[in-house]
């Protein structure tokens, strides 16, 4: 990452060409607060940040992310903001003031969108939003090309004025490819004091000279590498491609034999568009195939821009049905589409395989502390007279909706959200909700948005149960560390911050319990759901990947099969079948339980849990 | 269908649960909270024994009670029968905390003593509010289980457990209707395979039961009149006081029925059995001519097994139980009693059908 080797030929994922790009560009300050598929990117920062002498921190949310980054860009510093799509819409109220009061150093935004929500509750497409607040919008397709985008974004950031949007999507995150380094900058880009009359303020006048500023870019745009054509001069069927469409589209053309028969133009520069440039394909064109990530954005702007000008010209895409209206492109659905849009034979695709994959829903880790908390909480609720309301969060824990945690939830919103969907719940218990309400959120995320949102149930008097699943980890986006681990991006020590103080100091009741320990914790959380008012329940226990690390010996369960009821009336593979671990498993042979013991990491719950009492654990040594 | 389902659609939301714990104690699917059956998870298997067991659950009653009554001894309007007593416990301190007379108490203790029993599951009655139910294995155990209550702890649960431990292999049970219309389900042993070691149950006691009551309205019920924790005793005279008695230390407060029966159980309205008919002996408070205040102290036992019987004539002989005669109306006065009963039961039920 931080070799200075100009021309040397790399073979990197987008990630780390983001990382190469920004060191490159000299950046001077990083901030970010991980979510898939852009989570390493501050990672990998953070480790070189010391020796190329910038900053870069984890911050505790996006919104503190951006507003820090606009904050260093008073400074003159180029300043990254690192977010994935939620993130970015968290943002968008400093996004919009932003891009009206504008920027000193350059201020770049990646966004990482992940098409068919692999990674995420929900797909979206980030584009909306550059457009909303009328900043740059550049989507890269090559690992070349992400690393190159972002000097040149810094760079256009700074001679507009303005922030600059770089959009990537799972692919491209994800994806490797090869990279010709550039060179590295002696020193970090010079910070400017900030002079008595420089101003980033957002006031109302302040709208003409965005959209000013809006313009010049788009003249800008008209001529920019990152545009370009291949094909047939004058191509009467056009596919136009943003991001991983591109490489899509080339690969499909080729297999299909139809490079000369459609032009191939792709476009870097999404917002403002360059409209003189399109123009230049379109008025030939009678038939555009348009392809791009999760929504229509091209589609509807390209259209808008024919009918502006007259044109006749038919459109083919997500809306129109030529390509599926959700879900991310493949090499599949777009070698389809082109084969439809030119009329070719698409070549039968031969199954590696007729065996089918097993179905297998998304569970916890074996070993996971959140399968012992709603494994807890379900038995709990059902002992209630009407059945309880549980709202969940974001976090490893919404899989909770699912088999993994008894399907728990009745509601998830977005991040931080719990909190307040069950507050409102809380109150309406005195206007004749005769229900029970909990929310959840981990660690990582109380410290996100849920800080706010406790204020306001403890201020109201909300009676409700918030179960704060501390596992010590930003488990979900892997391991990063947040205000309550002790530890920066930057490696170095701090001091942790104390959520049951903080909770306590907001008013809370708080209690902590530990959810290996069922049947006490059981008690506890039975005992707190009857309490009036805001109260709090702790659930400590470390994130098992956290706990196997930890083990020199590892504990070793194992399943007396003599004892084993298996799927006899009395049990009906209890362990392995509601219980649910991945590290229960079945013996089919012997048509009892067992325990994988890869796969294990001797939490011994199951144990607490068998009916026959036929699991046993032996204790490990902590290392 | 699977079991749990079964239960819940066919017995649980229709209303029709009287809370025995018949289905309790043996796997970690089912529980019971304040009276309320609760299932935690849903089991998968098609036949369980919960299912086989629930006193509600559809049951031959004919063909399980002639697997074990003579067919001659069985009276259409109160089921086995050979003979009707009124009965009380000859030892004081058994009748000064017995609902009426302590007969079952005396009965149980004895039958321990004599062998006809190694333990019992019984219920403890804690003055009548939240009872619980418990394995006694010594007669002092036993006698610390006098008196009744009108909430119907899962006690079965206790004996489930009891059964699956296999420690006890004679164990008495003494149960409302519907618990020893359960006891008689396992005894027939629908499973095989699956019996919960269903043989080591020695002896059933049958208790009469007009109904039980809703466990949250009954404790609020009771805290609306008194302190719920100084209440001792609670009973109902005969139907023309139209009263629940409800006694704290000396004083005794009578609360106006119609206040008490809309907490009666929905699943006890539709039930037709008023006598315990599945059980070696029944007991019941006493009806005589001689008015409330002797009947109190008195209770009626109908014996319907021989070793009913022979427990009895030991009580008899060992001067256990005192007797009284049986008015000459005393039979059809019991069996007017239980066909009522029987009558509401199936008029509700065939209401439900609708």
């Amino acid at each position: 990452m931080t070799a200075n080797a100009p021309g040397q030929v790399c073979l990197m994922q987008g990630n780390e060409a983001i990382v190469r790009g920004a060191v490159e560009a000299g950046i001077n300050f990083a901030a970010s607060y991980p979510g898939s598929p852009s989570s390493q990117v501050l990672g990998m920062l953070g480790k070189i940040a010391g020796e190329r002498s910038f900053y870069a921190e984890w911050s505790t949310n996006e919104v503190c992310a951006l507003e820090a980054c606009v904050g260093a860009s008073l400074a003159g510093a180029r300043a990254l903001c690192i977010v994935k799509q939620n993130g970015l819409l968290c943002t968008a109220d400093s996004l919009h003031c932003g891009a009206q009061h504008g920027v000193k150093g350059g201020l770049v935004i990646v966004t990482s969108d992940d098409p068919s929500a692999h990674s995420s509750t929900n797909e979206f497409d980030s584009r909306w939003q550059a457009e909303s607040a009328s900043v740059a919008l550049l989507e890269p397709t090559t690992m070349q090309e992400t690393k190159d985008i972002v000097p040149y974004a810094f760079e256009l950031s700074e001679r507009t004025g303005q922030m600059v949007i770089v959009r990537l999507t799972t692919r491209v995150c994800h994806g490797r490819g090869i990279v010709k380094l550039g060179e590295l900058p002696e020193k970090s880009h010079p910070l400017q004091k900030v002079r008595e009359w420089d101003r980033l303020v957002c006031v109302s006048y302040l709208h003409a000279p965005m959209l000013e500023r809006l313009e010049a870019l788009r003249s800008e745009f008209e001529d920019c590498a990152y545009n370009h054509y291949a094909g047939p001069e004058g191509a009467e069927k056009l596919i136009v491609a943003g991001g991983t469409g591109r490489l899509y589209a080339q690969e499909a053309m080729h297999r299909l034999g139809v490079e000369d028969q459609a032009g191939l133009l792709t476009l870097g520069t999404l917002w403002p568009l360059p409209e003189r440039y399109i123009l230049r394909y379109l008025r030939a064109a009678k038939e555009v195939l348009i392809l791009e990530e999760v929504d229509p954005f091209l589609e509807q702007h390209l259209e808008a821009l024919a009918g502006k000008h007259r044109l006749s010209v038919a459109f083919r895409g997500r809306e129109d049905g030529a390509l599926p209206k959700i879900g991310e492109l493949d090499p599949d659905n777009v070698s389809a589409a082109i084969a439809a849009f030119t009329g070719t034979a698409l070549p039968e695709k031969r199954a590696a395989s007729h065996l089918e994959l097993p179905q297998r829903d998304m569970t916890f880790c074996a070993g996971c502390p959140h399968r012992a908390t709603f494994h807890i909480l379900k038995r709990v609720l059902r002992q209630e007279k009407n059945p309880g309301v549980v709202i969940g969060d974001i976090g490893c824990y919404i899989m909770s909706g699912q088999f993994a945690g008894q399907y728990a939830f009745q509601a998830v919103n977005c991040m931080g959200s719990g909190i307040n969907l069950a507050e409102a719940l809380g109150q309406l218990t005195r206007y004749g909700l005769d229900q029970k309400v909990v929310t959840v959120c981990g660690d990582s995320t109380f410290f996100h948005t849920i800080m706010p949102g406790v204020v306001n149930a403890v201020y109201h008097k909300a009676n409700m149960l918030l179960l704060v699943l501390d596992n010590s980890a930003t488990a979900m986006t892997g391991f990063q560390p947040h205000p309550g681990t002790g530890l920066t991006a930057m490696g170095a020590a701090a001091e942790p911050m104390n959520i049951q103080r903080i909770l306590e100091a907001m008013g809370c009741k708080v209690e902590a319990a530990d959810p290996f320990d069922v049947a006490e914790t059981e008690r506890t959380v039975k005992r707190l759901l009857q309490e009036e008012g805001m109260n709090v329940l702790i659930m400590r226990q470390p994130c098992a990947t956290l706990t196997a690390k930890k083990q020199k010996k590892p504990v070793r369960v194992w399943v007396d099969q003599d004892a084993c009821l298996g799927d006899g009336c009395g049990c009906d593979k209890y362990c392995s079948r509601v219980w649910g671990c991945p590290g229960n498993t079945w013996d089919f042979k012997n048509g009892k339980a067992q325990i994988d013991p890869v796969t294990c990491v001797g939490c011994g719950v199951c144990a607490k849990f068998c009916p026959s009492g036929a699991i046993h654990v032996e204790r490990g040594e902590e290392a | 269908m699977l079991s749990t389902i079964a239960l819940d659609t066919q017995v649980i939301k229709p209303g029709l649960c009287t809370g025995c714990g018949a289905c309790q104690g043996m796997c970690p699917y089912w529980d019971s909270v304040d009276g309320r059956t609760i299932c935690y998870f849903d089991c998968e298997r098609r036949d369980g024994r919960c299912q086989r067991f629930c006193p509600r659950m559809p049951t031959d009653l004919d063909a399980l009670r002639r697997r074990f009554f003579p067919e001659e001894t069985v009276l259409p309007e109160i089921g086995p029968f050979r003979g009707l007593y009124l009965t009380r416990a000859a030892d004081e301190s058994i009748r000064a905390r017995a609902q009426h007379g302590g007969t079952m108490t005396a009965l149980v203790e004895l039958a321990m003593r004599e062998g006809f029993i190694d333990a019992a599951v019984l219920t403890r009655s804690r003055g009548g509010l939240n009872p619980e139910g418990t394995l006694a294995a010594s007669p002092e155990e036993v006698r610390a289980c006098g008196g009744s209550s009108f909430q119907v702890p899962p006690t079965l649960a206790v004996l489930n457990r009891a059964l699956r431990e296999d420690k006890y292999h004679s164990i008495g049970v003494v149960g409302t209707p519907c618990k020893t219309l359960a006891v008689y389900k396992m005894k027939g042993n629908p499973l095989p395979d699956n019996d919960n070691h269903a043989g080591n149950i020695g002896m059933v006691f049958g208790l009469f039961c007009g109904w039980g009551l809703d466990w949250d309205g009954m404790n609020a019920l009771a805290a609306r009149h008194v302190d719920p924790r100084e209440i001792g005793h609670m009973d109902i005279p005969p139907s023309k006081y139209h009263s629940l008695e409800l006694r704290t230390g000396a004083e005794t407060v009578s609360v106006n029925l119609d206040e008490v029966t809309p907490l009666v159980r929905p699943g006890c309205r539709a039930c037709t059995d008023m006598t315990a008919e599945f059980a070696d002996l029944s007991v019941g408070g006493a009806r005589s001519a001689d008015g409330w205040d002797v009947d109190k102290g008195w209770n009626q036992l109908i014996v319907r097994s021989e070793k009913g019987e022979a427990l009895l004539k030991i009580a008899r002989e060992k001067g256990v139980l005192e007797f009284r005669d049986v008015p000459e109306t005393g039979l059809d006065k019991l069996k007017g009693a239980s066909m009522g009963k029987r009558r509401n039961g199936e008029k509700y039920l065939a209401e439900l059908e609708k």
